[in-house]
């Protein structure tokens, strides 16, 4: 099924025709960056964006409720009398991997 | 209380990292706690790295080192934690108040930077890969083999900056606050070049599967980013950029950093977007900048040894806004099928 975000996403990456009668990405639109056989332009940068980005199931994470650093989480767990879950990683967990 | 944390803050590797912190209320709690800690959950002498629970003064109510790898495994110690600290917490006479939802999603310097960028990465299709790109699946969530997430790997960075004003065509960063904003396209111009080599190096990398550290500089071959206006309506201007990048290692001239798994490697991608800044109140409202081309080669831990292509690579980065009011992201291009169960 991948194979169907690939022959959408390869025309937009490639600058080829999408289709009969349509024309390529970015045309009659300039500018569009280049970097070997890879263009971007107006037309196709922010569905691949959209396809980058992670979708709200994968940052569900986040629902969460993190607290971003150790001892001040110790002592708001100490003035509530709770106790702590600590995820600690070499890098940020919350983003610097 | 949820808490993420760097652990090199609480117990880093090596005893002169170690000696650095003595002393620190945080790394002395968590070194109480580890004392604690079955020997066989603790990994004495090496990383930390893992999810623990303990109550406010560090007792011991559960945890292990790498442990996030095994959700069934953690929820058991999770279980077991609970059934602990009801234990201590009448014992203790601990008061048990709620726990306000925190809202971070970022470590406290993205929090507190004039600017930030979140930094999305995904492999992108491709031709001989049907599991490039794709995203994660209920069948996905019960293998619960380590290695199986590669197939719907993706990740995060942030970007900080200091002064929001790279990101400026030069001539509408030097323009005073209250002066005309241009009515018209504007010329292409180089942003800051100090700006775009950081960028290059430490956002365009592959650590789509796993940590990378950011390119050596005598890896930038190519390290370009223009923008330009291309209108303005009231006190809010509207940017373009463009761009591309080249960055590679290679065997002879970086052997030095060629370390464990890693291999000589490259990514080039082509660069375009959008944002727009205002004026009045000098930041930007909104941006996003894509960059899109083919990868190569492993890093030492990037988990790419088995996947070393060339093979395209997408890094989107967007202007970090508070969660309750960013808009949902697409989960995918037009055309793309749900993936379903597989």
């Amino acid at each position: 099924m991948q194979y169907a975000a690939l022959l959408v996403l390869a025309p937009l990456l490639l600058g080829l025709p999408q289709g009969p009668g349509s024309e390529p990405p970015g045309a009659g639109e300039e500018p569009v960056a280049k970097a070997g056989q890879y263009a971007l332009g107006p037309a196709t940068y922010a569905e691949l964006g959209a396809f980058i980005r992670p979708s709200a199931d994968e940052l569900s994470f986040e629902d969460i409720g993190w607290r971003n650093a150790f001892w001040p989480a110790v002592q708001e767990a100490r003035a509530l009398g709770r106790p702590i879950l600590l995820w600690t990683m070499n890098g940020h967990p919350l983003g610097c991997t | 209380m949820p808490v993420a944390e760097e652990v090199h803050f609480l117990f880093p590797e090596g005893e002169w990292a170690l000696n650095r912190i003595a002393g620190d209320p945080a790394h002395e709690l968590f070194k109480r706690y580890g004392e604690q800690v079955p020997a066989e959950d603790w990994n004495t002498g090496g990383t930390k790295q893992g999810v623990y629970l303990m109550g406010p003064n560090g007792e011991y109510l559960e945890g292990a080192h790498a442990a996030s790898g095994r959700a069934d495994h953690l929820r058991w110690r999770m279980e077991r934690a609970l059934e602990r600290w009801a234990e201590l917490e009448a014992s203790a006479g601990y008061a048990g108040r709620p726990v306000p939802l925190g809202d971070a999603v970022a470590p406290p310097e993205v929090e507190e930077a004039p600017l930030a960028l979140r930094v999305s990465l995904r492999d992108l299709p491709r031709a001989d890969d049907p599991d490039a790109g794709r995203r994660v699946t209920q069948r996905d969530r019960r293998d619960r083999r380590w290695p199986s997430f590669k197939r719907w790997a993706w990740n995060q960075n942030w970007l900080t900056l200091e002064d929001p004003g790279v990101l400026l065509p030069p001539t509408l960063r030097k323009r005073s606050a209250t002066g005309p904003l241009p009515d018209e396209v504007g010329p292409w111009q180089d942003l800051d070049r100090r700006f775009v080599e950081r960028l290059a190096r430490e956002v365009l990398v592959d650590n789509v599967r796993g940590q990378t550290p950011r390119w050596p500089a005598s890896a930038v071959r190519v390290a370009e980013l223009e923008a330009r206006v291309l209108g303005t309506a009231g006190d809010l201007c509207t940017l373009e950029y463009r761009g591309r990048a080249h960055l590679e290692t290679d065997a002879e001239a970086h052997a030095d950093e060629l370390v464990g798994q890693a291999t000589p490697a490259s990514y080039a991608p082509a660069l375009f977007g959008q944002a727009t800044w205002n004026s009045r109140t000098r930041e930007f409202v909104a941006l996003t900048l894509v960059a899109a081309g083919e990868r190569s080669g492993a890093g030492a831990f990037n988990q790419r040894r088995d996947d070393l292509g060339p093979a395209p690579m997408g890094i989107v980065l967007d202007l970090h806004v508070p969660r309750a009011t960013a808009a949902e992201p697409s989960l995918k291009p037009p055309g793309l099928e749900p993936a379903g169960e597989r």
